[in-house]
């Protein structure tokens, strides 16, 4: 009896050691876990086409096609059509290997006024904007030769803006009437010498991670008068085995320069970050010559007594440390579906600023709604943000205006 | 979210915060009750006596109804159950009422969801007790029950499923001296512990970009974060008894026992992270807790609930790899702390040997589940889309061996943190007898 037992207890050992083998990241997909999700929008920011064509999203600096970043979510759409959608704002580009004349190139979300061109053997070809469109569509020709670089770059001016919100959820509707808003608020920085360059939506865009939400905030999104740079929230990553998320959006963690800002957005999506984007911080959060230093993602890493935080602490204090070392200028959160400034964080002796603002139409619960975005300005002096309220349809004013630290724009 | 053995790397905080911060969640009446005899035990209840109920209905059958039988003062476990049960069915409904009906707009989401796990633990705890009470647990209280350690070592699993990873078990050293005050049914407690993890703990970064670029490691992944560590804590545990009934025998109801509690403390972690090739950073982070307050509620002789609640408030200081100090931060009021703990005490050999001999140790164990709502160390639980709301639960069971009319006690415990996946940890110790006990009793308390 004792000897059953004893075999028993050593298969049992040894099968329970057995499901401990080591195997690379991710090799069981569960995109819940935000390394698989590193993993997944790496890939899909590199793309070979049926014919063999290789295309890649590189850092705009680069000038070798080797390697990638994940600045955009490339697909394969139709016969002969690439689709590339840039994820950040301001410059990007693509670079693309062994490619036949013909080859159509849909590259979306980027600013109608950025200057798109190709670079190939014969030189730079201009592509021209289409009036109001976020996309452009650029066919390769012969005299592109087979390596070309498809490089954006959108014009500045010193000062400009940014629209911040997050948490669309189950209220596209209202999210659609920001997005109205927007157009209005691009109109009056243009004329003010302050234009608007695009919106920054700090995740949760949907409510139950299913593809058909993330197709419809897409398709309102491709309707705006400037670009949108998102992140993924906790809600856009629950599904365990189909990460619509990056396939409709790109990467959760990307990095972009916007005029003499530099904007990191992270995916804490499960409430933390992947380990290896934690080990590429200091990378990502180098401002170089950048004036502004923004950081965006969905969970605020200090919560105070909001009740929105991490699903680790240790791994927010590590942010906020990691941010404070990098002089981050302005911490942008959703989740917490309310309107909240901290703008004096101590964290070793710096002080950060941290916006929630999770008001872009999530259910806010019994109290008046307070619906709209940040508006932030950046400028050589410095940065200042006040909140463009966008009442909920039926409503034909301002219902709660704005907060201390971010009061309602004029 | 890390894969859910990664997460094992979580659960040596975890044991910190067991071992320490919840601690074996520990009573003031520390001194036995004497074992009831059979001409003692109040089986049902008569009346009339000072610490008997007034209530008859024992003598028509409701035993659940009834004091614990073998108890020197009256218990009815079976209200005290169903009150235990009301109570957190209220706090359940006033928290997912507050979550989803009022909303984050009026700004309650951290009551809210501490309410919504405080009732979870007090009906899970009521279910579970009146279970145990009918499997035979409704009985006097267990002379030398499980309490925290004097003396111990808490080590917590490591390892982890992914190539090229290392997650080291940790482990922590820990006091727990009491003192025992004169009234003999309240106590002052020191706690603390040091330790951390046993190694260093290393990341890969998985990009397809950057295994293809590193051809000499064959395609596996290069690592990117290196993580080492200390961690400490001290605090203070006091609790004390309230009269029992707080009121007159006459309108008590006998409802169990009540103690407060404060339960200053400290948490302290002293971590050295390298990223990538960028240098190495130091953070301290600490933790401070000075106004925890609590309640535990002796539901029956062997069960009890305790409930602990206080404002937090986090320091994190840090050195850059180019800094030739650490830069001190200042406090920041944090989320709400708290801790939920239901326990059932299980006597293990309370029993007459076969053979008729004497057994020559009392051993005792105990079951203990718990939520604690601070993720200070180690990850949360997370439910589809509800992230970053919720602390971590445990469930740990303690053995206790006392050796007969020895003064020092072995014990063991071995336990589970669920957030983010399972975190297993294991803890053995030595009781040795309170501060003052034998000034006072002439013999050691145990």
């Amino acid at each position: 009896m004792m000897r059953r037992l004893a075999i028993g207890l050593a298969a049992s050992i040894g099968l329970g050691l057995g499901t401990t083998c080591a195997l690379p990241e991710c090799s069981r997909p569960d995109y819940r876990m935000p390394e698989c999700r590193v993993i997944l929008e790496n890939e899909l920011a590199r793309l070979r086409t049926p014919d063999g064509a290789e295309i890649r999203f590189q850092d705009p600096a680069a000038t070798s096609a080797e390697s990638w970043d994940a600045r955009g979510l490339l697909a394969w759409r139709s016969t002969g059509v690439v689709h590339a959608r840039v994820a950040g704002l301001g410059a990007f580009a693509l670079s693309l290997r062994d490619v036949r004349p013909g080859l159509a190139v849909h590259v979306t979300n980027i600013d109608p006024r950025a200057q798109v061109a190709v670079h190939g053997a014969a030189g730079a070809r201009t592509i021209a904007p289409r009036k109001g469109s976020l996309t452009r569509e650029i066919e390769l020709t012969a005299a592109d030769a087979s390596d070309v670089w498809i490089r954006g770059t959108t014009p500045c001016a010193p000062r400009f803006r940014l629209a911040l919100t997050a948490d669309i959820q189950t209220n596209p509707g209202q999210f659609r009437r920001i997005l109205e808003r927007l157009a209005r608020d691009a109109d009056e920085g243009e004329a003010q010498g302050e234009p608007l360059m695009g919106l920054l939506v700090a995740g949760d865009l949907s409510e139950w991670s299913r593809d058909e939400e993330f197709e419809h905030v897409e398709s309102l999104g491709a309707q705006a008068v400037v670009p949108m740079a998102t992140t993924a929230g906790n809600h856009d990553t629950f599904d365990r085995s189909r990460p619509f998320y990056s396939r409709r959006f790109g990467p959760g963690n990307h990095v972009f320069d916007l005029c003499d800002a530099r904007v990191v957005l992270l995916d804490s999506g499960s409430g933390m970050l992947a380990a290896s984007v934690e080990g590429r911080l200091p990378e990502l959060l180098d401002r170089g010559d950048a004036r502004h230093l923004l950081l965006g993602l969905h969970h605020p890493p200090y919560a105070a007594l909001t009740g929105a935080g991490w699903t680790n602490e240790e791994r927010a204090q590590w942010l906020l440390a990691e941010a404070a070392l990098a002089g981050v200028d302005v911490i942008v959160t959703g989740h917490k579906h309310e309107l909240r400034s901290y703008t004096d964080i101590d964290v070793g002796g710096a002080r950060l600023w941290q916006i929630i603002v999770g008001t872009a139409g999530a259910d806010q619960g019994l109290a008046l709604p307070r619906y709209g975005y940040v508006r932030l300005t950046l400028g050589p002096e410095g940065r200042s943000a006040c909140f463009v309220e966008v009442p909920p349809s039926g409503a034909d004013e301002a219902l709660r205006g704005g907060v201390p630290g971010l009061p309602a724009c004029p | 979210m890390r894969p859910r053995w990664r997460s094992l790397d979580t659960i040596a905080p975890a044991v910190a915060f067991v071992g320490f911060v919840g601690g074996t969640p520990d009573p003031a009446f520390a001194r036995p009750r004497p074992p009831a005899t059979a001409a003692s035990a109040p089986r049902v209840p008569a009346g009339g006596g000072p610490t008997q109920p007034r209530y008859r209905q024992c003598a028509r059958g409701f035993r659940w109804w009834c004091c614990i039988p073998a108890d020197e003062t009256c218990t009815r476990s079976g209200p005290a159950r169903l009150l235990l049960l009301s109570v957190g069915g209220l706090a359940v409904a006033g928290g997912v009422t507050s979550l989803f009906a009022l909303g984050d707009s009026l700004g309650g989401d951290d009551p809210a969801t501490l309410l919504l796990a405080t009732g979870t633990v007090a009906l899970a705890g009521a279910i579970a007790g009146a279970i145990a009470g009918r499997l035979g647990a409704d009985r006097g209280a267990v002379p030398d029950r499980v309490r925290t350690e004097t003396l111990g070592v808490t080590t917590g699993w490591g390892g982890t499923s992914v190539l090229d990873e290392h997650r080291p078990p940790s482990m922590l050293g820990h006091f727990a001296p009491t003192l025992r005050f004169s009234d003999g049914n309240s106590r002052l407690r020191l706690t603390g512990y040091v330790g951390g993890p046993l190694g260093r703990q290393t990341d890969v970064d998985p990009r397809p970009q950057v295994a293809m670029a590193a051809s000499d490691r064959d395609g596996t992944a290069p690592t990117v974060r290196r993580q080492r560590g200390v961690w400490a804590g001290i605090g203070l545990d006091m609790a004390v008894a309230l009269p029992y009934p707080v009121l007159s025998p006459r309108r008590s109801r006998f409802l169990g026992r009540a103690e407060l509690r404060w339960k200053p403390d400290f948490h302290y972690r002293r971590e050295f992270v390298e990223p990538g090739e960028h240098g190495e950073r130091m953070a301290e982070r600490a933790m401070l807790l000075p106004l925890t307050v609590g309640m535990r509620w002796h539901v029956s002789p062997r069960q009890r609930f305790t409930f602990y609640l206080g404002p937090r408030f986090d320091i994190v200081s840090i050195r850059g790899p180019g800094d030739a100090a650490l830069r001190r931060g200042k406090a920041e009021l944090g989320p709400m702390y708290a801790e939920v703990w239901y326990d059932i005490d299980i006597p293990l050999n309370s029993w007459p040997r076969i053979d008729g001999r004497p057994r020559r140790a009392v051993v005792n164990s105990q079951l203990s589940f718990a939520y604690i709502h601070s993720r200070f160390d180690g990850l949360g639980i997370n439910f589809r889309a509800v992230v970053g709301f919720l602390g971590p639960a445990y469930v740990r069971w303690y053995i206790r061996i006392r050796p007969k009319h020895a003064d020092v006690a072995v014990q063991a415990t071995v336990g589970a943190r669920i957030g983010g996946g399972f975190g297993l940890f294991g803890t053995v110790g030595l009781v040795l007898p309170d501060l003052r006990a034998k000034v006072r009793h002439g013999r050691f308390r145990r």
